[in-house]
């Protein structure tokens, strides 16, 4: 889909190298494992704890034109649904061609209603969604 | 990146480039990733952090 889904954490690429080889869980995952021991970029992206050391589980989404487009926060004793994900992911690709269109919560891919700012839509979205 | 580049980036905002080591587990081998690469190949990224390996993600 022209995406490259990375995994971050604050671990070095032979930690990860290590967890891949031995969590059977990650035996089918072919995600590029990206090592942020500095945590310079889990800074940049506001999501290093200082008072654990480690990450929170966050997840953004950057355009090819490198804009932060989305982004999702967990706590550590949450984790992420990756369907939501790619829902997201999807919305933002169709978004990208339909820059005046607006995808609203239920939407899952092409072809589902979307939502046109407009005049008439001011109080009337029930009727937008369901007409 | 050796200074704290802390920031609080929103929505909209043009990402600063990065780089960063990879372990690449569909070759088996070490890799690097930056922006700009994605950029230049005219692909998303999407970034997908976790607090430590040996944890659920």
């Amino acid at each position: 889909m022209g995406a490259d889904i990375v995994t971050v954490s604050t671990d070095t690429q032979f930690v990860h190298l290590a967890w891949q080889r031995h969590e059977k869980e990650l035996a089918v995952g072919q995600y590029s494992m990206g090592a942020d021991p500095t945590v310079d970029l889990s800074r940049m992206f506001g999501v290093y704890d200082d008072s654990s050391g480690l990450a929170l589980r966050v997840t953004f989404i950057i355009n090819p034109a490198g804009i932060l487009m989305n982004s999702e926060v967990n706590f550590y004793n949450m984790g992420r649904n990756i369907d939501e994900l790619m829902r997201k992911f999807k919305a933002n690709l169709y978004l990208a061609k339909k820059t005046d269109e607006g995808c609203p919560s239920k939407w899952q891919e092409e072809g589902d209603k979307t939502l046109k700012p407009s005049p008439d839509m001011v109080g009337r979205v029930h009727e937008a969604l369901h007409e | 990146m050796s200074e704290c580049r802390e920031s609080h980036l929103k929505l909209g905002d043009q990402v600063l480039d990065f780089e960063i080591d990879t372990y690449e587990p569909s070759v088996k081998n070490f890799g690097k990733l930056s922006l700009e690469g994605q950029k230049i190949a005219g692909k998303w990224t999407i970034l997908f952090f976790y607090p430590a390996d040996f944890t659920f993600v």
